[in-house]
């Protein structure tokens, strides 16, 4: 018994390290004095350590525009899908519409488009409007990508709150809206918390479409400044700073409510 | 004289349009963004549309352009094996660690957070660390292989003809999404009642049956929606491939989704990248059939 607790403890200890080995690197290339980290020295190991990247990007107002870019269009992505979502479900949970039911699962089928199919017609689309080469390119596609879902995950847990508590409600004559606001949403805080955290997945997880959408130094998000720039080469040590410190932080925020997360989006599936 | 009727219990309007006032910004959002993109790929398989040109109706031609291309050919299967082999791997890896994390112990949720961390990590920055821990010049992994004795050279993770490149894609592959199968099984796993769990998890020939008939049953709406959402989130992955091999070498790793994104923006091609597209549509169309059939009906 001993022996096969141990064995699980091992399991859980090396997948620890390959979750975190990327991000250990990173940290470690980024605490590196001087240039050329990438080909001199023990990429496991900050020989010559420093916090130079990290106070020069401090002072760098371009750091400065590409965090307040990402937050911008995170924060925006996050609270344009949780507004729309949540109206959207509440109609679809609150009044009986003959096809409540078909419209959620059509949103949620319509979530699952390959992402491959979507991103060009839109490129094309937003390349027309003049809208790329600005974070709103981005503000108006992320919402896209987070309302179909957000609606179905929302939807399925109003419909899995006691039905009294809206029957009571309307039979004291409350409005629809004050309902939502006093009946249900303060008992969806788990729901929404996975919804805007799945919001701040789809911003940070997405590559294509910022690739395709912003070209413009002054428009990119983190992910965007660094993927087109990829990495100086002869100078790493500030963009790995950078990511370390511009978004690793949010991000562990976020892993530290992975049971919210799974609890809101698995409403539909976890008895 | 009648006396005018109580306003009804339940006010709940006739017509619809307080409901599709509710409505409207999901719809806007998802008419423009999903409905008119759809139909433009459409319409863009259909014709010799390219870049700044709408173009002219060609049937099918480019599906029939594409029947014949070795590289369409290659891209398929690599994107079968990337996604079969990923979520095969995801799914066993997710299942060993949501029972490893069912049970409590200390700094379960520091241990918890590591492990989904990479889930949410920004995919980018995730991959370009993996590009230089894979990298044959002076990469991190050769490094340390080359500084214990177990290789000479080092391995050319990413360049190498034969399945090393691919292998390598996976293994980011699965860094990324096993967090998804393990939030959503442990959540799953937790709302079993822990006696029914350690009853099923205890060694023994009737414990075994307990697990497969007992709890797995009980995992399976869980664990398909990961499979779906899995499954064409891996369709959808471009950042891992972009960055580590941009499809290379010689094809090797290309994938149907880095496929359209090259010829649309490499080639300006916008008909034949559609169509490259679309070969995903069976797949997708398999998994909303299933997922209407496990997860949603209750």
């Amino acid at each position: 018994m001993n022996a096969r607790r141990l064995g699980w403890a091992v399991f859980l200890g090396a997948m620890v390290v390959f979750a975190i080995l990327p991000l250990y690197w990173m940290l470690v290339t980024s605490l590196k004095a001087g240039k050329q980290q990438l080909v001199l020295g023990n990429p496991w190991w900050p020989e010559n350590f420093t916090l130079e990247h990290y106070s020069g990007l401090l002072s760098s107002p371009d750091f400065g525009r590409v965090v307040l870019n990402t937050a911008v269009v995170t924060g925006t992505t996050a609270i344009i899908s949780l507004v729309a979502s949540t109206l959207a479900a509440f109609a679809l949970a609150y009044y009986r519409l003959p096809h409540s039911r078909g419209i959620a699962l059509s949103l949620f089928a319509s979530y699952l488009l390959p992402a491959g199919v979507l991103f060009l017609p839109i490129a094309v689309m937003l390349t027309r409007l003049h809208l790329t080469n600005s974070v709103l390119a981005l503000v108006v596609t992320y919402p896209s990508l987070v309302i179909p879902f957000g609606t179905w995950v929302l939807w399925t847990f109003f419909n899995r709150l006691p039905s009294e508590l809206l029957d009571q409600a309307r039979a004291e004559g409350a409005r629809p809206l004050q309902v939502l606001r006093h009946v249900l949403l303060p008992l969806s805080m788990p729901a929404l918390a996975a919804v805007g955290l799945f919001a701040v997945a789809v911003v940070f997880n997405d590559y294509l479409y910022t690739f395709t959408l912003v070209s413009d130094p002054h428009s990119m998000t983190l992910m965007a400044d660094v993927g087109s720039n990829l990495v100086d080469i002869d100078d790493p040590g500030p963009t790995f700073a950078e990511i370390m410190l511009g978004v690793a932080p949010v991000a562990f925020l976020c892993a530290l409510f992975a049971d919210t997360y799974a609890r809101g989006l698995g409403t539909g599936v976890v008895r | 004289m009648r006396r005018l009727p109580a306003a009804p219990q339940v006010p709940m309007s006739r017509t619809p349009w307080p409901a599709l006032l509710l409505l409207s910004p999901a719809f806007l959002f998802v008419i423009v963004f999903i409905a008119f993109p759809l139909g433009s790929e459409v319409w863009f398989s259909l014709s010799n549309a390219q870049i700044g040109e709408i173009g002219t109706f060609v049937g099918l031609s480019n599906f029939v352009y594409l029947a014949r291309q070795g590289t369409y050919h290659d891209a398929l299967v690599n994107t079968f094996v990337y996604t079969v082999v990923g979520i095969g791997a995801k799914a066993i890896l997710g299942m060993a660690l949501a029972f490893a994390l069912a049970r409590p112990f200390r700094g379960r949720r520091v241990v918890y957070a590591l492990i989904f961390l990479p889930f949410i990590f920004p995919t980018v920055t995730g991959t370009m660390a993996w590009y230089y821990l894979f990298s044959n010049v002076h990469g991190a992994i050769n490094y340390a292989l080359m500084a214990w004795g177990l290789s000479r050279d080092g391995i050319d993770w990413l360049g190498s003809f034969g399945p090393l490149p691919m292998t390598s894609l996976i293994t980011v592959n699965i860094w990324h999404g096993v967090g998804l199968f393990v939030v959503l099984l442990l959540a799953s796993l937790r709302s079993i009642s822990p006696e029914v769990l350690d009853s099923a998890l205890v060694d023994g020939a009737r414990s075994r049956q307990r697990f497969v008939h007992i709890i797995l049953p009980l995992l399976k709406p869980a664990f398909a929606l990961a499979a779906v959402l899995s499954i064409m989130g891996t369709f959808g992955d471009f950042a891992i491939i972009h960055i580590l091999t941009n499809g290379g070498p010689a094809n090797h790793t290309q994938t149907i989704t880095h496929m359209a994104f090259l010829v649309a923006l490499r080639d300006g091609d916008l008909g034949t990248s559609a169509a490259i597209a679309f070969s995903l549509m069976p797949v997708y169309l398999i998994a909303v059939a299933y997922m209407l059939r496990t997860v949603v009906s209750e």
